[in-house]
């Protein structure tokens, strides 16, 4: 098949204020790579180069939300700023409750700590490392329902965000509807290679979580990104808007959390939103001790007016197009050099699979951990594991417990690096294949008890 | 002034109904009825041209950002505390810090409670005594330091439950809920070598710790001649760790931190930090609000910023006096705190004397206070109101945000409010929150 020459894809918006970005030798970054712990959570942004760490607050905003940072009421109750938000988010959503939080995570404590607790189980096609963190936290479980073929890092599905519903319906059976805390959709699912949900896959869990009377959460930080995909890969999508097909996700949930810091389009903030009076009221109360008043949430009124803009500006066709399209250049490219990646590529980010790429280490010495030591040396660029040094456990003799698969992601924040700096990864990564025996693994020499990877310490082994 | 916000004038017609649509609790109004807004300083401030230029350089990375070692450069050089977590605000510090360091059954002695730390310590298991010496519960005691410890009173609980039992005293600067008012740095001295000798921590709640200092400056022997800066880190050398609201003192809109000395406890924050707040180099803040953080501390320790800051409240104390108007004394560094029982000795403590008095002087001129009595006060964990000995309605100043003519306005309502005194009714609560009710209740009139 003749396919056109791609285009270049140039963004659907120019630079209006930069940030200078410094560059550093090889030689340095090795020493401040050692001086972090060979975790690059613990360097200074200062030594980064390309920061693909995140996409999370990591956006930059528009000249119109800057403006809308000027418009911001500061005052403390009833700003016209949370009116703002309140009517975007109620339009969005169509639930009756608003909370604005600082961010994500608190929203998600908030709702878990209410809902969870000893003996409740949480059912999530993948629950996200902080979501699993507060629902354990709180004594509950949190178990993912991935469909195997999911798991495959190679195969191509359309969907590979899906929850097993068979393995959702037998869960159920098993732990008993009473037993159920909620069932959690991540959307677009992140720990899962930022992969799409189908609308039909939302609307079956609907009707399993109706004939058990279950709550359904869609934890939705990344759904312009889903309603994209949607769109392109979904029958009966085709002429609706992103913004109508999120309306229509939202419509199948209970409760929505959104970290706002991605699809949100700020550096800052986050939602919950509910339809159910009671349970709204118990939130509000958590809210006020340990966030801010109904009308802020932690949040200046500045920050809540860029949201309100924020989530207008991310349904725009062009931009979505852009962004989708621009992860996938990377990905694409990375392919086409060898590198093993997740496929297909989904909407925030590249997840490498550094069990493939780093075949030579085993997993209890974190093949994921040392690619991304190794990019930073060869590139300045930053990443993060996603394998076992973020989800793996250790069992009674304290053996570790490996997770699914050893990934490396490349998250690529939103607005704010050009295809020039993307072309400067894809070559950095020439220099990683050309590593071979030159590689090294990890041990541990110091872990937190809960979120080890924003913290833990390392050092290299060297055979 | 470089930058002005519009207001919106209102009738008194268009008032009254605003304040029964907001069920007479002023915190239900919305901002665009209210003409001047002293219902808090916390956050309401307005940032100088120099920190909303670094507003323009906040580093946004998610860890290990440019501005979080900015921030924590300006914390260790101004206040002197060795380690610091960024917090989105005041009480995000006090939820960490309340579980790390509070056990089931402890006691947490301070001088005077305030709602959402007394809050974070007993949900950690704690319970709250008031060490505030007496003075401070009399509005019409002048005596210069109402913030002060009665350490009688400490050493009564020590000896009743033991040292251990003690995790921490907690130590405001100033003293909110007894209407800003400051310790001294002796009686600060004192209970330093108190709690030194019994092994106890002392916790600073330092959101208006250069207001403090100011009174400090103005009131203390051998005090005279030093700078706000030079006291502000005497007195933080005095204790082992702080919480801070960076909405009061630090003049910005959002933020907050939790410092301290100690690295086992900063280690244990750190943990917990990235599951309440974010992670540890930006504790649920952005890059640029580090950054205006960083910048309004060091304006804050101005001697020239604490004059205007306080003299101002000063200013609206005297003109209020002068109308006969009674309020709490001394003035106090963030607000005029109005004796709402002297004002309305006519109603009772439970038909919330404070509540209806603020809600009659927004109906008079769209000016927005906050009661400070017995709905604040909230109930015992047996379900019994407090019925706490101040009952007041305070106005705050926002930080550089309103003119001398704003105050004259201010003190010319509460004066027309005051001469119809006893046609105002009381109130009853008609819909109350189980925590922090002051926030959410509502209210109708009385019909007497």
């Amino acid at each position: 098949m003749n396919k056109k020459p791609t285009r270049a894809l140039a963004e659907p918006f120019k630079i209006k204020m930069v940030e200078p970005l410094r560059i550093t030798t090889e030689a340095y970054r090795q020493e401040a790579l050692a001086r972090a712990s060979y975790n690059p959570f613990l360097l200074t942004s200062n030594d980064v180069f390309i920061d693909l760490l995140t996409d999370s607050g990591t956006g930059a905003m528009s000249d119109r939300q800057w403006a809308g940072m000027m418009v911001g009421d500061e005052s403390y109750a009833g700003a016209r700023s949370w009116q703002h938000l309140e009517k975007v988010v109620k339009q969005l959503t169509g639930m009756a409750h608003i909370l604005p939080t600082h961010q994500g995570r608190a929203a998600e404590r908030i709702l878990y700590g209410i809902l969870g607790g000893k003996n409740k189980i949480f059912l999530s096609n993948t629950h996200f490392d902080t979501t699993r963190a507060n629902i354990e936290f709180t004594g509950a479980t949190a178990i993912d329902l991935m469909p195997e073929a999911s798991l495959d890092p190679e195969l191509e599905l359309p969907f590979k965000g899906n929850i097993d519903l068979k393995k959702l319906e037998d869960a159920i059976r098993q732990h008993k509807p009473e037993n159920i805390a909620a069932v959690i959709m991540t959307v677009t699912n992140n720990s899962a290679g930022g992969q799409p949900v189908s609308m039909e896959n939302l609307q079956q869990v609907r009707k399993i979580c109706d004939a058990n009377n279950l709550l359904l959460v869609i934890d939705g930080c990344r759904i312009a990104e889903n309603s994209y995909f949607i769109k392109h890969r979904e029958k009966g999508y085709e002429n609706k808007t992103y913004e109508d097909i999120a309306r229509e996700m939202l419509s199948l949930g209970d409760v929505f959390v959104m970290s706002a810091k991605k699809d949100g389009m700020v550096n800052m903030g986050g939602l919950l939103c509910l339809r159910d009076d009671a349970l709204s009221l118990k939130c509000t109360n958590l809210l006020i001790i340990s966030e801010g008043f109904t009308t802020y949430g932690g949040l200046s009124g500045r920050d809540m007016e860029a949201l309100a803009i924020g989530l207008t500006e991310v349904f725009d066709p062009d931009y979505l197009h852009y962004r989708i399209r621009s992860t996938a250049y990377l990905g694409e490219r990375l392919k086409a050099k060898g590198v093993p990646v997740v496929w297909p590529i989904g909407g925030h980010a590249v997840y490498v699979d550094a069990k493939k790429l780093y075949k030579q280490i085993p997993v209890e010495e974190f093949p994921g951990q040392a690619l991304v030591c190794d990019l930073y040396v060869k590139g300045g660029i930053r990443c993060v594991e996603v394998g076992s040094v973020m989800f793996g456990k250790y069992d009674e003799q304290g053996k570790l417990i490996p997770a699914e698969n050893e990934l490396v992601r490349l998250a690529i924040p939103r607005r704010v690096y050009t295809q020039s700096h993307i072309d400067y990864v894809l070559d950095t990564f020439d220099d990683i294949l050309e590593l071979q025996g030159k590689k090294h693994g990890l041990r541990i020499i110091y872990e937190p008890p809960a979120l080890r990877h924003f913290t833990a310490r390392f050092e290299q082994i060297h055979n | 002034m470089k930058m002005v916000e519009l207001l919106k004038m209102t009738t008194r017609h268009q008032r009254i109904k605003f304040i029964r649509e907001a069920g007479y609790n002023t915190f239900l109004l919305r901002s665009e009825d209210v003409y001047i807004d002293l219902l808090t300083d916390s956050g309401t401030n307005a940032m100088s041209d120099q920190q909303w230029s670094a507003f323009m350089r906040g580093d946004e990375a998610y860890a290990g950002s440019k501005s979080y070692y900015r921030l924590e450069e300006a914390i260790q050089k101004y206040y002197g505390y060795k380690y610091i977590i960024p917090t989105h605000q005041g009480r995000g510090a006090e939820n960490i810090l309340s579980q790390i360091l509070i056990k089931k059954g402890d006691i947490v002695p301070g001088n005077m409670y305030f709602t959402t730390t007394r809050l974070h310590q007993e949900l950690a298991g704690g319970s709250f005594h008031d060490i505030i010496i007496d003075e401070a519960h009399d509005p019409n005691n002048e005596f210069p330091f109402k913030g002060n410890v009665d350490l009688n009173k400490l050493d009564a609980l020590v000896k009743k439950y033991g040292a251990k039992k003690i995790p921490y005293v907690s130590i405001a600067t100033n003293v909110n809920m007894a209407g800003g008012q400051p310790i001294s740095l002796k009686n600060l001295k004192e209970l330093r070598a108190y709690t030194r000798k019994h092994g106890i921590r002392i916790i600073h709640d330092m959101t208006r710790v250069a207001e403090n200092a100011f009174f400090i400056q103005q009131r203390e022997a051998g005090y005279e001649r030093k700078n706000i800066k030079t006291i502000v880190k005497e007195i933080c050398s005095l204790t082992d760790g702080a919480t801070m609201s960076a909405k009061k003192d630090a003049l910005v809109n959002i933020g907050g931190f939790m410092a301290t000395n100690d690295w086992d406890v900063f280690e244990e924050a750190r943990n917990r930090v990235v599951i309440y707040e974010g992670l540890h180099t930006y504790g649920g803040l952005a890059g640029r609000d580090m950054e205006a953080i960083a910048i309004g501390i060091e304006e804050s320790l101005s001697d020239a910023h604490q004059h205007a800051r306080v003299g101002q409240v000063e200013y609206l104390g005297h003109k209020m006096e002068s109308f006969g108007i009674p309020i709490v004394k001394p003035i106090g560094g963030h607000g005029i705190f109005v004796d709402a029982k002297a004002f309305l000795p006519h109603l009772r403590q439970d038909e919330f004397p404070a509540q209806a008095l603020a809600a009659e002087i927004f109906i008079d001129s769209g000016v927005r206070t906050m009661e400070r009595g017995v709905v604040s006060a909230g109930r015992k964990q047996n379900g019994e109101n407090y019925y706490p000995k101040l009952e007041l309605v305070r106005f705050t100043m926002p930080r550089r945000v309103y003119t001398q003519a704003h105050m004259d306005v201010v003190a010319e309502s509460a004066a027309a409010v005051f001469e119809k005194r006893n046609k105002i009714k009381g109130l009853k609560m008609v819909y109350e929150p189980k925590y922090l009710r002051f926030f959410q209740a509502r209210f109708e009139p009385l019909k007497k």
